[in-house]
Order: structure tokens, then sequence, then C-alpha cells
């Protein structure tokens, strides 16, 4: 159950990071248009950075999902079975590790629980915390910032679903025939 | 206990970036400065909210419009008709080839992928050993970090903050000398064994292989002429590049359809953000770096034993030469460019541009080197070849890219003299 809930949201993300990827290539080719024609559109660079952020960090959760992430994997070749099994659950635990890691820090950084003490009024929230994460805005986009840091949250809570669905359903015995795909 | 961690996590085979990215929340823990909690998932996001990476996805796209869109054939045929006339003809068509394709593709892997598929099943039907063929493909890819556009180049420029049209420039001149290297490998190999005679095309043929290639000569075109020129940054003439592909293979060539773009920007993405997420960590497993004055450590023991920027860069690439052994090229690039820059520049007064394009040769290599050499394993599963045949025909390339790296180590102005 967990693990197809774990698979469902690796699709969304991957389709996610596929609409980024999209755009980042229609931004910067409009910016090309534009800029060519004297007429350049100044949001067009920072929206498009974003737009490549997200794509990262979405696809980057999914890749935790298919466990394709580039690792040094010389160790577990050059071992047996039981090794490797052991590595791949050594992996699986420190993913976790990580993925709750990354909800602390950015529970630390938005601190929800401090804005709903402040009866969401960002204000007072800055007043008590000293945090101005709500008030940052964006260069030229005209958007807070917090809705672009948002994908740090959203990979934070999707890396923590992948890792512990793959806890629980350990990967397959690794085929010989199809070594690591690479990346360069 | 840090780099004990990190040595755990790296050799566990634990995903690199994870391993910088627990390395440094482990540090901060444990140097006390829990403060940086409160900024670290804002520093890995600011790590990669960067303009020049931008060129990354827009890369891997073309090199997989590349792929789909029928071009490969094509700058196959235009090779042969500069190259194929030689005795081992097909061997110089293949690495012309690769040439062509190193200026259109930023990455040793896919160039590996895709030239493999193409150039090795007719290497060995014309009677090349098939070791041969695998392995004169495989060196041929290495031009594709080297040749301006490369990955490799855009990471490095993020990294050491340089501008990356000049590191894609820098790249040309290398790029033509290790070209030029590979030519006489073959031309030595074919002294001492006989390889096929080749046979040059006619006047007809000729013609309409130039015909047929000519669209895909844009591509190329864009990429460096916008560099050169200065009209666009390689961000602008990547995503260019990416169009006029999709048009070629779309309207010219026929080969992909707008339905196939979907697939494209999921492996698009997929692939980009391997790389770009390991930029994000590296940037928190900066703070390890900086605060524990690694570089300025490293550099008090390395000037202890030479004075000398040349001797200093043997030692650089021995190093790296091992790193590039076990750890995956751009991981690896990510990780001791911010470390070693800061020594090459400060303590040797090397020009970064310089240092930059030795690193990046030096780290591709390990793509053919066992026992993670990825690039011999995508080789071989492309062309059917066992990885140690291939390795076995390789080392003749690889005594020639050595030769090369002592070369850009020595003289700068292989690497600066255009910039």
């Amino acid at each position: 159950m967990l693990y197809r809930l774990s698979s469902a949201w690796a699709r969304i993300e991957i389709g996610l990071a596929a609409v980024m990827a999209a755009s980042v290539t229609g931004l910067i080719l409009l910016n090309v248009v534009t800029r060519a024609a004297g007429n350049a559109i100044y949001w067009v660079d920072e929206a498009a950075i974003y737009a490549m952020v997200w794509m990262t960090f979405l696809a980057a959760s999914a890749a935790l999902h298919f466990r394709s992430s580039v690792a040094v994997t010389v160790v577990g070749e050059l071992s047996g079975a039981a090794v490797k099994r052991f590595l791949g659950r050594l992996v699986d635990v420190a993913v976790l590790a990580f993925a709750l890691a990354m909800v602390w820090v950015c529970w630390q950084w938005f601190m929800p629980h401090e804005l709903a003490r402040a009866g969401w009024d960002i204000k007072a929230f800055q007043g008590n915390t000293f945090n101005f994460i709500y008030a940052e805005p964006t260069n030229t986009i005209g958007l807070p910032k917090v809705w672009v840091w948002l994908v740090m949250p959203v990979f934070a809570l999707g890396a923590t679903l992948h890792a512990t669905a793959n806890l629980f359903h350990p990967a397959p015995a690794p085929d010989p025939a199809r070594p690591n795909e690479a990346i360069e | 206990m840090t780099p004990v961690l990190f040595a755990v996590l790296l050799f566990g085979s634990v995903p690199i970036a994870l391993v910088l990215a627990l390395t440094a929340l482990w540090y901060i823990w444990d140097s006390g400065n829990t403060v940086l909690y409160l900024s670290y998932a804002q520093q890995m996001f600011s790590g990669v909210e960067n303009y020049g990476l931008l060129a990354i996805p827009l890369f891997i796209l073309t090199g997989e419009l590349m792929n789909e869109g029928g071009m490969t054939q094509r700058l196959v045929r235009v090779a042969r008709v500069f190259v194929g006339g030689f005795r081992g003809g097909l061997a110089y068509i293949n690495l012309l080839a690769n040439m062509f394709m190193a200026a259109i593709i930023g990455s040793a892997a896919s160039q590996i992928a895709v030239m493999s598929r193409a150039m090795v099943p007719a290497m060995t039907r014309e009677g090349y050993d098939p070791g041969f063929a695998a392995a004169t493909t495989a060196a041929g890819g290495l031009l594709a970090p080297v040749i301006p556009p490369s990955m490799l180049f855009v990471i490095y420029g993020v990294l050491a903050q340089l501008p990356i049209g000049d590191l894609f420039i820098a790249g040309i001149l290398p790029g033509l000398v290790l070209a030029m290297t590979f030519f006489v490998v073959v031309t030595l190999i074919g002294m001492t064994r006989d390889l096929p005679q080749g046979d040059w095309m006619t006047w007809p043929e000729i013609r309409i292989a130039l015909f047929a290639a000519l669209p895909a000569f844009l591509i190329p075109l864009a990429i460096v002429g916008g560099i050169l020129f200065g009209i666009a940054t390689p961000t602008e003439s990547a995503a260019v590049a990416s169009l006029i592909a999709f048009v070629i293979g779309w309207l010219i060539y026929r080969e992909i359809r707008p339905r196939d773009l979907g697939a494209l920007f999921v492996r698009t993405a997929t692939n980009s953000s391997l790389v770009i997420f390991m930029i994000a960590a590296a940037n928190v497993f900066g703070w390890v770096v900086v605060y524990e004055e690694v570089p300025q450590r490293l550099a008090a023991l390395i000037s202890t034993i030479t004075a000398d920027p040349f001797t200093f860069l043997l030692i650089v690439n021995l190093c790296l030469l091992v790193v590039g052994m076990l750890i995956d090229g751009i991981a690896a690039l990510i990780l001791v460019t911010p470390i070693l820059l800061p020594i090459a520049m400060n303590t040797y007064q090397i020009d970064p541009f310089q240092f930059g394009v030795v690193i990046s040769l030096n780290l591709v290599l390990g793509l053919l080197t066992p026992p993670v050499g990825v690039g011999l394993y995508i080789a071989s599963a492309m062309s059917g070849v066992r990885p140690f045949t291939i390795f076995r025909a390789l080392w003749p390339f690889l005594l020639a890219v050595a030769l090369v790296l002592v070369a850009l180590s020595y003289w700068p102005a292989l690497s600066t003299a255009l910039i």
C-alpha cells in the first residue's frame, strides 16, 4: 500500500519535473526571441531558473524511489550477494535518515507552528521569531519567494515517503546485465 | 569522525548527493554550529539557483534529440567523405564523426552510447576486430566533454564562478589536440596490424552526403558560433540548438514526432536532476570544506612537496586518475573543484581555465577505466563486445590521453590561447 502510494507519487513527481524541463526550454527560447526582437522580458530568466530548481528537486525525490541516484558502487560490485544485500539496506536507512533530517530542517526554516501561534499574522510571526522567510520577495516575478522555496518541504516529504516505502520493500537483486546508467 | 562517516557512506554505495548532505548534517552537529541547520535547506536551494546551470537540461535535451533524430547516421556519412578512403577508413570515420558529435553533445557517456550503436556493428561488418571497433568509439566519446559544448565545463564554470562561454572556448584547442592524437594512434595501430581498406565516395555520393548533413551542422554552428561571437550565452545557444535539433529531426529527417517530446522531457528532467541535485548537496557540503579549511591544509601539505605548478598538476593528475576510477566524473568534479581550485590558483598561480580543462579531461577518463568505467559498460551494452575485450584494445588510446594531459598541464597556452 505504502509502496504503491510511493510509486504513484514518484510518477507525479516525474511528470511535473518533465513539465518543468519543457518550461525551462520554452522560457529560454522565449528569451532568445524577445531579446533578438529588442524587447526582452525581464522576468523570464528568473522564472526559468526556478523551473529548473523545481525540476531538480522533484526528480531527485523520484530518483530516491527508483533507487537511481548516482552512487559509488564499487564495493558492492566486488563483493558477494550477502554484502550487497547489507549495503542495500544500509542505503535505505541512510536515505530515510536524510529524508527525516530534511523534514526537520524545513520545519525549522518555515516554522509553521510559530506561524499558526501568531494567528497566521506574518508581521507578528516575524516579531516573535526574527524569521523573514514569508516576507522575502523574488527579484522580478513579483511573487513572495516562499512559494518558490516550497519545493524544499515538498522534496523532504516526498523523500520521506519514498524512503519509508523502500525500507519495507527491499531492492530486488540487481541484474548484472544492466550496469548503472551514467550521466555524463 | 566526519571523514570516517564520509568514507563509510561513500563506499557504502549511498547516493553521492546524500553522502554530501548527510556529512554536512553530521558536521554541523559535531562542530556545535547548529545555527546552520536553520539555513540548511535554503543553502541547498541557493546552490542551484544559477543561470549557468540552465544549460545542463538544455544540452541533455539536445543530446536526446540527436539520439532520436537520425542525425548520427548523416554525420557519419559526411565523415566518410573526408577520410573514408584510407586504410582503416572506418576507424578514421568513427573518430571524425565523434568530433562532429562532440560539437553537439556535451557528455561522454551519451556520446559513447549513440556512437557505439552506430559505429561498432558497421566496423565489425567490414572486418575490424570488435574490441578495436568498440575501443575506438569509446575513446572518441572522450572528445565530448572537451570540444564545446561540455556539461563538465558548465559544472566547473558554475563551481569556479568562471564564464562558461570562455571555458567552452578554452576546450577547443585541447579537443583538437586530443582528436589529432587519436588519429595518430589509429595510424600507428594500422602499421602493426592489417586494417581493412576503405573506399572513396563518388562525386554524386559526396554531394548527397554533404547535402543531407547540412542541416545537422547548423547545431554545432549555433552552439559554438553563438558563444564564440558573443551573440548568445551558452544557455541560450543550448536552447537554440535543442530547437534546431527538434525541427530538423521532425520536419527534415522526419524521425521525431512531436508526441515523442513527452518522453524526451522525462529523460531530460531525470538525467539533469541527477547532476544538479549533486550540486545542491555540494553546496551544503561546502560548509565542511570551508570551515575545516580543507584547501588551506592540503595546500600546506602539498607545497612542502613541490613549488612547481607543473609538478603540482602532475600530482593532481595522478590522484584524480585514481579518484576517477572510483567515482563518477561529474560527482568527482563537484567534489574536488572546491578543494583543489583554490590551491591551484592561490598557491601555484595556475590559470583556472587551464586547471578546469585538465581536471575535466582527467576525470572523464575514469569512464573508461575499471572497476566502475561506466563508459566501458555502455560501449559493451550497445555493441555486444565484452568490457574486458574493449579495455584490452583501449590502452593505446588511454596512453594517448595521458600524454595529452601532460601536454595540457605543461603548456597553459593550449587552453588559454583562444580566450
